[in-house]
């Protein structure tokens, strides 16, 4: 993996994560939302858990796993704190706890997010992407993203990447935003763009 | 694996898809095992203790991916490499025992059929049987994620959750 190749998908990320974060402002009533630069990289697996997080500390994940004629895995982890603020914002007068009612907006908003995500990929590469229904789970970082690894069959022992964080100031959310391409469908992606 | 810290209490951290073992004193962790399985395995005569935190459950699948195989990821592997490990420390496979922890469902994933988790589960007790290690205690399946720690000194093991509670094995 040159680097060549990883400033394709980061760019594509870059389209795909804009494109996604305009839905999440419009869902905020236009609030602004800061992005960092979204970073590719090829992690060894090993390594892929601390990168999001204190392992051990408590988080919200929101994953959506996408099929079609490529697969990837969208996983959105946010602090309990911004989750919270989340589903306050988008549902006064809630308590923001993860109830029922809580979890059905991460998953939402985890839909809204995601299917933003992949209509981008989708215009720019006409692959077919169909996201499965999102999944919910609040516990510890380490656990959710090995967790999701393991779910992704992540059986190469390098993993490639694409990581952007968020930012809201009147709502204060903080999030990351991970995507894990399966390894057959970034080339897949990359040999549409001519860099096969 | 990675050194962590020093003084009193030497600590070694076991990532996912990683394995390491020690002799005498100090303590092995492995954090946040959701759909993974810890596998802390004790020589109460020698002790060396080793902790094994697998990914998968079978390598068969994936043998002929990249040649390169991680034995510390998959269940078949792991626990034989990690019996290897505690060998060469001086512990002997027969007089070990085993407490295992995690394998749960942290997502509820609207799939029927087997989970991850179970399936990782299963194979951890299909590979210490075949290596007739008996297991001496576990806290595995369920919904939550688990970090692992097993004290080297006496074979202890400490789960710990988040808003769970924790247990000693």
């Amino acid at each position: 993996m040159d680097s060549n190749r990883l400033d394709v998908l980061k760019e594509l990320a870059n389209i795909g994560v804009g494109n996604a974060l305009t839905s999440l402002s419009t869902l905020l009533s236009g609030e602004k939302i800061d992005m960092d630069v979204p970073v590719a990289t090829l992690v060894p697996l090993q390594d892929v858990p601390e990168m999001l997080a204190e392992e051990e500390s408590a988080m919200a994940g929101i994953y959506i796993k996408a099929s079609g004629d490529v697969d990837l895995t969208v996983l959105f982890v946010l602090s309990l704190e911004s989750a919270n603020n989340l589903i306050t914002s988008l549902v006064p007068g809630s308590r923001g706890d993860f109830d029922e009612m809580g979890i059905s907006v991460l998953m939402e908003v985890g839909n809204i997010l995601t299917a933003s995500y992949l209509n981008a990929i989708s215009v720019m590469t006409d692959l077919i992407l169909l996201p499965s229904p999102p999944e919910v789970a609040v516990d510890m970082a380490g656990a959710i993203v090995s967790t999701v690894l393991a779910q992704s069959s992540a059986i190469e022992d390098n993993i490639v990447l694409l990581k952007t964080s968020l930012y809201t100031k009147q709502t204060e959310i903080n999030g990351s935003i991970l995507i894990v391409p399966e390894i057959d469908s970034m080339e897949k992606i990359l040999g549409i763009l001519g860099l096969g | 694996m990675t050194l962590m810290g020093s003084g009193d209490m030497e600590a070694v951290k076991v990532k996912i898809a990683d394995l390491a073992a020690l002799k005498e004193r100090g303590m092995i962790i492995t954090v946040g095992l959701g759909s993974c399985v810890g596998i802390g395995l004790y020589d109460d005569n020698t002790k060396v203790g080793g902790l094994a935190h697998i990914l998968l459950a079978e390598s068969a699948p994936y043998k002929n991916r990249d040649g390169a195989l991680n034995a510390a990821k998959f269940a078949d592997t792991a626990i034989p490499e990690l019996v290897r490990k505690m060998e060469s420390l001086g512990g002997q496979c027969r007089r070990l025992q085993a407490k295992i922890a995690g394998g749960s469902q942290l997502f509820p994933f609207n799939k029927t059929g087997i989970s991850v988790g179970e399936k990782n589960i299963n194979a951890v007790r299909r590979t210490l049987k075949e290596l007739n290690i008996p297991i001496l205690g576990e806290d595995v399946g369920g919904n939550h994620g688990r970090t692992m720690r097993l004290f080297i000194h006496n074979g202890q093991v400490k789960i710990t959750t988040v808003g769970k509670g924790e247990i000693i094995l």
